[in-house]
């Protein structure tokens, strides 16, 4: 796993090219033959929806691994900036209801609920749709940054710092679930209506709007994924690399590697963020159940399992173990989560490099059935992490 | 028999009551039998009205069947005076039941000595009117003053003074003289204050205010605000200072036992984080693995415990994919069945130290080169395990009855002290204590320090490091499963327990300083103590917080959930903390660059 990314070998460049043609393709079929196929009625709304959520998925998990696959950091506070963009967009959506909640009120349903008349202060702004999103990028990046100042300035690493991150998560998902936070406690929100004056519910405009949104996440995790890719072929995603490598030759070669690593966990947060706020109106829920220390845990099984330190891997993983999660919470409902924790041993022991290595580690093998003499060697040996 | 008995000792216990009081040479039986036989209503209500101050069982027993209707005049046959006679007893086929002279307790006999069943409907009742019910309960009011008892007689005192009911004074003072135990002397003094606090003349209710000041008890908080309230619209300046100083009085006493409460569910707190983070300082402080499974290993023992509780009482029985198995019981019950929490302390510990062990074996001892990967393959374990106590046990929380002993609490000086939290306590005190044997003093323990110390060096000495790991994580989640059996007796066991104690703990072994078992207990109590004293003071703190700039408001609003922004803030304290000491409260001094 020490050289998969760097572009600087022929053999990289030949995978480097088969992999951009390969997301060329996936994007073309994803982008536009699925909406036209569900346009044509072909793909149903539900699975529109549902593989649009996949795609904010796979928008996490690239924030996972751009920590932990390229920079050595294993962030367990993924799904806090995940669901602080959802949170800041879902205010915006919140206020597009109106007065068509429950209780007919101005205001969202449960402020009236504990017994509010008018809108809190600091709800007010968001009305605006524009201000909705500078606060999908502010919120989660103020507070990855200070929270980063502060760990990496004390040189908190490793363990340390996955803990942390997830204390960190476990305190806002307490503080979340509460109401007096005015965030809609353990309900969080729901029942959206509009966005962007399109409606969301309506049988005739809502599956166009869905439509429309799914397009956009597309677009956001190809954008990303074209950042994250030219990222790692510049000298910034060279040291980034080397901080994972060897932190302390980088610090003693000159580097400030804190600010290395502030500046990616912040970039990191935002990935994440925005790819919250791409999934609230897909989903059509947030809750603080997305802020529960599984479910970071669960964005870093999806980059373990797909590959990390590639950048395709994590899509892989993070749109195949929901696909299969689906499929399985309803046909074995008893035993998925045995199945995902199995799943999860068996990768960390025996496919540290997750899908994206299993050609090359099969690649042997099968030279090997093809003739005796050609491959002589076993598979690979195990990366280290 | 048996109630000759019951009623043998009871009047043994009137002889000697009366004995000690030596004032009536009448018991109190023969007065209410007097009182029975009293032709008018007032008559009686004089009768009953002199038994006020009278402690006696009898009195109780005898005025709540008087309001059964169950006291009756029976008429002898040959002519003699009417005897009051108490029925007793279920009634038999005939309808008859027991019949018991009032006068002496003794069961009533006809000519020939046999005891006499007699039917209600055959008798006379005695009548009782609402005035003669007020006289009883006047009676009864003061019964509990003389028990023998002293918290009887306090609470008797407590009701008393509370009511503020003049009426009542003559008798509390003349208790207050014969009184010798202290605390009820102090109660008495209390409740005559507090009843003089409605006195008509301002010198003594001034005195009565002086009283208080003296005494200082929380619970004449409330009357001395009100006597303040009504003294300053009556324009007493007098009773308004002498009611300000006793409640200046009151607030000190208030503050020292919010402090001491806090202190000590502090300790019991972090007595709490220390037994749950104990077993992470081993797995992960000593050795560095992340055992993510360590809150399951916790559950292991909680089911542990509740299995070998229903092993001593009824017996369970576990679906077990598809199968049930049925574990039978010895049926015990009373002291036998409340001693299972001994038998299930090792069990417990042995439970998890097996599971840790297989999960040494099996996964982790691949990874203790690859510390973060340790940490999502023990996830994974994590997950089946929470799935399988699920499948095995049920979603829902099982039931772990908490032993009898842990219910109830010393009072001293008024700050209450549960027995479940000195349980609490005592069972960290002993589990450090133990690892502490264990690591100092045994074989083990010195194999152990030494590969945690130097895994080369030891294995180069002879060491069998592997054996050691192994060893070593089973201790570790032998510990974690001892915190099991011990969280079922304070909180609810089931399939997510672990769940909610793991980032704690973690939390305690960062903050203490990896691979050291002195600053996991400093910071399991630093912790728990910090927590709490948040806990209390932060709603008495959300008024000044909404001069924030800002988030004033927010800020204020959220400071009313204390619990959970104590939690908050306590979580926020701890990455600040590490700004200060990244390596924890204890810094294991090494050499090595990546130490």
């Amino acid at each position: 796993m020490t050289d998969t990314t760097s572009p600087s070998t022929s053999v990289n460049r030949t995978r480097f090219r088969a992999e951009l043609s390969a997301v060329g393709v996936i994007a073309v079929l994803l982008l536009v033959v699925f909406p036209l196929l569900n346009a044509q009625g072909v793909v149903s709304n539900f699975t529109l929806g549902v593989w649009g959520k996949y795609l904010c998925y796979a928008l996490l998990a690239l924030s996972v691994d751009m920590l932990w696959g390229y920079t050595g950091l294993l962030s367990l506070g993924q799904a806090l900036f995940f669901s602080l963009g959802g949170y800041m967009h879902g205010m915006y959506l919140m206020r597009m209801i109106g007065d068509l909640g429950q209780y007919r009120m101005p205001i969202p349903d449960f402020l009236v609920f504990l017994g509010w008349k008018t809108l809190p202060a600091f709800w007010e702004p968001f009305d605006s749709f524009a201000f909705a999103m500078v606060m999908v990028v502010l919120v989660p990046g103020v507070l990855s940054f200070l929270f980063g100042y502060l760990a990496f300035r004390s040189r908190i690493k490793g363990v340390y710092f996955s803990i942390l991150t997830q204390a960190l998560t476990y305190a806002a998902m307490i503080m979340f679930f509460r109401n007096n936070l005015l965030m809609g406690g353990n309900n969080g929100f729901t029942d959206f209506k509009f966005i962007l004056g399109h409606s969301l519910v309506d049988p005739v405009e809502g599956p166009k709007t869905m439509r429309g949104l799914f397009i956009a996440t597309g677009v956001v995790l190809l954008l990303v994924y074209g950042l994250c890719r030219w990222l790692s072929t510049t000298k910034f995603g060279l040291v980034q690399r080397a901080i994972r490598d060897g932190e302390n030759r980088v610090l003693f070669s000159g580097y400030a590697a804190a600010s290395f690593k502030l500046f990616i966990f912040v970039l990191c947060a935002l990935i994440a963020s925005v790819g919250g706020a791409l999934y609230v109106p897909l989903a059509g829920i947030i809750n603080p159940e997305e802020m529960k220390p599984e479910k970071s845990l669960e964005a870093v099984v999806w980059v373990a399992v797909g590959g990390r330190g590639t950048l395709v891997g994590p899509i892989l993983g993070a749109v195949g173990v929901n696909w299969l999660k689906s499929w399985a919470t309803r046909a074995f409902p008893d035993l998925w989560l045995i199945f995902l924790g199995a799943l999860f041993i068996l990768v960390v022991l025996f496919l540290p490099g997750g899908l994206v290595s299993l050609p090359s580690r099969l690649a042997p093998l099968w030279k090997r059935l093809r003739g005796p003499s050609a491959g002589t060697e076993a598979a690979s040996p195990a990366t280290k992490g | 028999m048996r109630n000759t008995i019951h009623r043998f000792l009871a009047l043994a216990t009137l002889a000697l009551t009366c004995a000690g009081v030596g004032t009536a040479a009448e018991t109190a039986r023969e007065t209410i039998a007097r009182a029975a036989l009293a032709g008018s209503d007032r008559a009686q209500r004089e009768i009953i009205g002199s038994l006020a101050g009278r402690s006696d069982a009898a009195i109780p027993e005898l005025l709540d069947a008087w309001k059964r209707d169950e006291l009756f005049l029976y008429a002898p046959a040959d002519g003699q005076a009417p005897v009051p006679v108490q029925l007793t007893g279920t009634p038999d086929a005939a309808g008859t039941r027991t019949a018991v002279r009032i006068a002496d307790g003794a069961p009533l006999t006809d000519t020939a000595g046999q005891p006499l069943r007699l039917i209600p409907s055959d008798l006379k009742a005695v009548e009782h009117t609402s005035g003669l019910r007020r006289a009883m309960k006047a009676v009864l009011d003061l019964v509990d003053l003389g028990s023998p008892d002293p918290a009887t007689r306090i609470k008797a005192i407590d009701t008393l003074g509370k009511a503020q009911a003049a009426d009542k004074l003559p008798v509390l003072r003349t208790r207050l003289e014969s009184e010798t135990d202290d605390d009820v002397r102090d109660k008495l003094r209390e409740a005559i204050a507090l009843i003089e606090l409605k006195a008509a003349d301002d010198a003594t209710r001034i005195a009565a205010l002086g009283v208080l000041a003296d005494l200082h008890t929380l619970g004449s908080a409330d009357f001395v605000e009100a006597a303040r309230r009504e003294a300053e619209t009556a324009g007493r300046a007098e009773i308004v200072a002498a009611a300000r100083t006793a409640q200046r009085a009151i607030e000190g006493h208030r503050s020292m036992v919010d402090l001491f409460g806090t202190l000590f569910r502090g300790a019991s707190t972090g007595s709490i984080l220390l037994v749950v983070a104990l077993g992470l300082a081993i797995t992960f402080g000593l050795m560095g693995v992340i055992n993510m499974a360590h809150g399951e290993m916790i559950a292991v023992g909680a089911y542990t415990t509740y299995l070998v509780q229903n092993l001593f009482g009824a017996g369970v029985v576990i679906p077990f994919f598809g199968l049930s198995l049925a574990i039978p019981g010895l049926g015990l019950s009373g002291g036998a069945y409340n001693a299972y929490f001994i038998a299930a302390v090792p069990a417990s510990f042995l439970a998890a130290a097996v599971v840790g062990v297989g999960l040494e074996r099996s996964i982790i001892r691949f990874l203790y080169r690859r510390p973060l990967e340790s940490l999502l393959a023990t996830w994974g374990v994590s997950l089946v395990l929470q799935q399988v106590f699920r499948l095995v046990f049920g979603a829902n929380n099982v039931q772990v009855s908490s032993p009898s002993y842990l219910s109830g609490n010393w009072t001293i000086n008024e700050i209450i002290f549960g027995w479940n939290r000195v349980f609490v306590i005592g069972f960290g005190i002993l589990i450090v204590f133990g690892i502490w044997l264990v690591l100092t003093k045994t074989p083990l323990g010195l194999l152990m320090r030494a590969v945690m110390q130097n895994r080369g060096m030891a294995a180069c000495m002879g060491v069998r490091t592997e054996r050691v790991n192994m060893l070593t994580f089973g201790l570790g989640s032998g510990l974690a499963g001892l915190a099991g059996a011990f969280l079922s007796q304070i909180g609810n066991v089931g399939p997510s327990l672990g769940q909610s104690y793991i980032v704690d703990s973690f939390m305690v072994v960062v903050v203490g300083g990896v691979g050291n078992i002195a600053g996991t207990v400093i910071s399991a109590f630093g912790i728990g103590s910090i927590d709490q004293v948040l806990q209390q003071y932060l709603p008495s703190w959300a008024p000044g917080m909404a001069g924030v700039p800002f988030i004033g408001s927010f800020l204020q609003n959220l400071a009313q959930d204390s619990a959970v922004f104590g939690k908050i803030l306590v979580l926020g304290m701890i990455i600040l903390f590490l700004q200060w000491r990244p390596a924890g409260i204890f810094v294991t001094r090494s050499r090595s660059l990546e130490g």
